[in-house]
C-alpha cells in the first residue's frame, strides 16, 4: 500500500503512464474546454425572439419553437406568431398595420409603433445585409 | 502498476533515452504535448475575447431607435448600450416639440410676450439651426411649427386628409422667420418676437441625438458604433470584419408599397442605394414618411416655409455629414430647394447628397459618384 502511495507524485504518475495515456489525457482536456466555449458561443448566436412592450420585455422565445402569444398595449392586442424558424406579427390594433405587412423574419424586428410592441430577432448582427436603413 | 523487469532491459518504446541530454523519447514528447496543450487552451480563450456586435432596439422619440456596439465584452457593450438610450431620452424630453415640460415648449408659450431661460445645450442646438437656416436662406427654418400644426402632420398617429385653407395659410405665413428668434447668448434667454410664432426642431431634433449618443457611447471607450435614431443615422469606427457600416437607402416608391418601421428580410426589397459610413451621419427627407392622400393627391410633411405648401419636385433626399444635425436640417433644406440648386448648395458646403425627384431621376453630388452603389431604380 504504501509502495504505491508513494509513487503517486507527479513525476510518479509521469513515469508510470504510457505515451498514449498522456494524449488521452490531453485529447481529454482540449474537448473539455473547447466543448465550453463551443457552448457558450451557440447559446449567444442562437435565434432568441424578444419581444417587448413599451420597451420591458415581455417574452424571450426562441425561433425553433413554434408558438403564439400575445401582447396587451394601449391601443389593443398585438399577437406576435413563430412558426418554421421565422416570426410574424399575426394580427394588431394599429390603424395602418405596417408591422403586419412586414411578413415573417428570422433576422432583424418588426415594430409597431403606435401601440409600442417590438418584435426583435437578436443573433447574427455582424452578418446582417445593412447595419441600418436610412428612411 | 508497471514494475521495472528483472534483467533491466528497456521494455517500453516510450523510455527510450534519445538525444544529448539523454531525455527519454516520452519525456520529450510529453513536453511537446504540453506545449500543445498551453497552446490550445489559450486560442480557446481568445476565442471567446472576439469583437463582437451587439444591437438593441427600442422605441424613443416615437420611433424606433438602434444602437449597435463592437465590443469584445458583452457586459461592457450592454453598459455603452444603456448609456446610448439613456441619452436619447433624456433628449426627448429636453427638445421634444409636444412635451409640456420640455423647454421648446416653454419658449413657445412665452411667444411675443417674454424671453424664456433656457439651458445651455437647447441654447446651442437653437444656434445650429439658425446656422442650417441661414445656410438654406430660410429653406430649412426652426419657425415652422404654426404650419406643421396645420397640416396636422405633428401628431403622426393623428394625420387627418384635410387641405387647410388658403387663406389660413397665408395667415400663418409671417410667423414663420427665423430672423424672428432673438438669441441673448450672455443671459441664455431666447425670445420670438411674434406671438403665436413656434419653434419646430423636429427637423434636427434626430440627428442633433444621434450625435449626441455616439458621444456617450465613444466616453464609455466603444470606438466602434451606430446609432440610429429612427432613420437619422451616426456611424463610428469599423466592424469586426474591419468594414464600415453599411447603410441603406430607402426606396420611396417600392413595389410593395409598404414601409414598415422594422428592419426585417423585407428591407432588402425596400432598398434602392447603399453605402458605407465611415464616421458619418445620414439622414433623409422624404414625401413618403408623413403624408395623406386626397383626391390622389400626396400632401407630405416637408412644408416651404416661403409659400406654406408641401414643397414639390423632389421625394427623397439623403444627405451625408460629418454631424447628424447637419444631415437632418439639410436634407430637410435641400428638399425645399429642390434638385439642382440642392446638390449646388451641398457641393458648396462639402456635403454628399443623392436627390430622387418625382420623375425619379437621380442627382449625386460628385463625391458620391463611385462611393454609393445604387441597386436598383427607384
Amino acid at each position: 500500500m504504501k509502495k504505491i502511495l508513494k509513487d503517486l507524485t507527479p513525476a510518479g504518475i509521469f513515469k508510470m503512464t504510457t505515451f498514449m495515456d498522456k494524449i488521452f489525457f490531453f485529447l481529454l482536456i482540449i474537448i473539455t474546454t473547447a466543448s465550453f466555449f463551443l457552448v457558450k458561443e451557440f447559446i449567444k448566436s442562437g435565434n432568441i425572439v424578444k419581444v417587448s412592450l413599451n420597451n420591458k420585455t415581455q417574452y424571450v422565445l426562441s425561433l425553433t419553437e413554434d408558438k403564439i402569444v400575445s401582447v396587451e398595449g394601449l391601443l389593443g392586442d398585438n399577437v406576435i406568431e413563430i412558426k418554421d424558424g421565422k416570426v410574424h406579427m399575426k394580427d394588431a390594433p394599429c390603424p395602418d398595420k405596417l408591422c403586419i405587412h412586414q411578413g415573417w423574419i428570422d433576422r432583424g424586428a418588426i415594430v409597431c409603433l403606435p401601440n409600442k410592441v417590438v418584435v426583435s430577432v437578436s443573433g447574427d448582427e455582424g452578418k446582417k445585409e445593412f447595419d441600418a436603413v436610412t428612411r | 502498476m508497471r514494475n521495472k523487469p528483472e534483467d533491466g532491459k528497456i521494455r517500453r518504446w516510450e523510455d527510450k533515452k534519445i538525444g544529448i541530454l539523454n531525455f527519454s523519447t516520452s519525456q520529450l514528447l510529453s513536453f511537446s504535448l504540453l506545449l500543445l496543450t498551453a497552446y490550445c487552451l489559450l486560442s480557446l480563450a481568445g476565442c471567446s475575447k472576439k469583437d463582437k456586435v451587439f444591437r438593441e432596439s427600442r422605441i424613443v422619440m416615437d420611433t424606433i431607435c438602434t444602437i449597435t456596439v463592437v465590443s469584445n465584452s458583452e457586459k461592457e457593450a450592454k453598459e455603452a448600450i444603456e448609456t446610448g438610450f439613456t441619452e436619447i431620452k433624456r433628449l426627448e424630453g429636453l427638445l421634444n416639440y409636444f412635451s409640456p415640460k420640455s423647454e421648446i415648449t416653454a419658449i413657445n408659450k412665452a411667444a411675443g410676450s417674454n424671453r424664456v431661460k433656457v439651458s445651455a445645450e437647447t441654447l446651442e442646438l437653437l444656434k445650429r439651426a439658425l446656422d442650417i437656416a441661414e445656410a438654406t436662406q430660410g429653406a430649412f427654418d426652426p419657425t415652422i411649427g404654426p404650419l406643421t400644426r396645420l397640416w396636422g402632420f405633428h401628431d403622426m398617429s393623428q394625420i387627418t386628409p384635410d387641405v387647410p385653407q388658403d387663406d389660413k395659410i397665408k395667415y400663418l405665413l409671417p410667423l414663420i422667420d427665423y430672423k424672428k428668434i432673438k438669441i441673448k447668448t450672455s443671459a441664455s434667454e431666447v425670445f420670438l418676437e411674434k406671438e403665436g410664432m413656434e419653434i419646430d426642431l423636429g427637423g434636427i431634433a434626430k440627428g442633433y441625438t444621434a450625435d449626441k449618443a455616439i458621444e456617450v457611447i465613444k466616453a464609455r471607450g466603444m470606438n466602434s458604433a451606430l446609432v440610429a435614431i429612427g432613420g437619422d443615422i451616426k456611424g463610428n469606427g469599423l466592424k469586426p470584419d474591419m468594414k464600415p457600416w453599411k447603410v441603406g437607402i430607402q426606396n420611396p416608391r417600392p413595389k410593395t408599397g409598404v414601409r414598415g418601421q422594422g428592419s426585417g428580410v423585407k428591407d432588402e426589397e425596400n432598398i434602392f442605394a447603399s453605402l458605407y459610413l465611415e464616421n458619418k451621419a445620414i439622414s433623409t427627407s422624404g414625401d413618403y414618411q408623413r403624408f395623406f392622400l386626397k383626391n390622389d393627391k400626396r400632401y407630405h410633411h416637408i412644408i416651404n416655409p416661403k409659400t406654406g405648401y408641401p414643397a414639390g419636385g423632389i421625394i427623397s433626399v439623403s444627405v451625408i455629414a460629418s454631424d447628424g444635425y447637419v444631415a437632418d436640417g439639410l436634407s430637410t433644406g435641400v428638399f425645399v430647394i429642390g434638385a439642382e440648386g440642392g446638390i449646388k448648395l451641398l457641393e458648396s458646403l462639402n456635403l454628399s447628397g443623392i436627390i430622387v425627384d418625382s420623375n425619379k431621376k437621380i442627382f449625386l453630388t460628385n463625391d458620391l459618384k463611385g462611393k454609393i452603389n445604387i441597386e436598383k431604380n427607384p
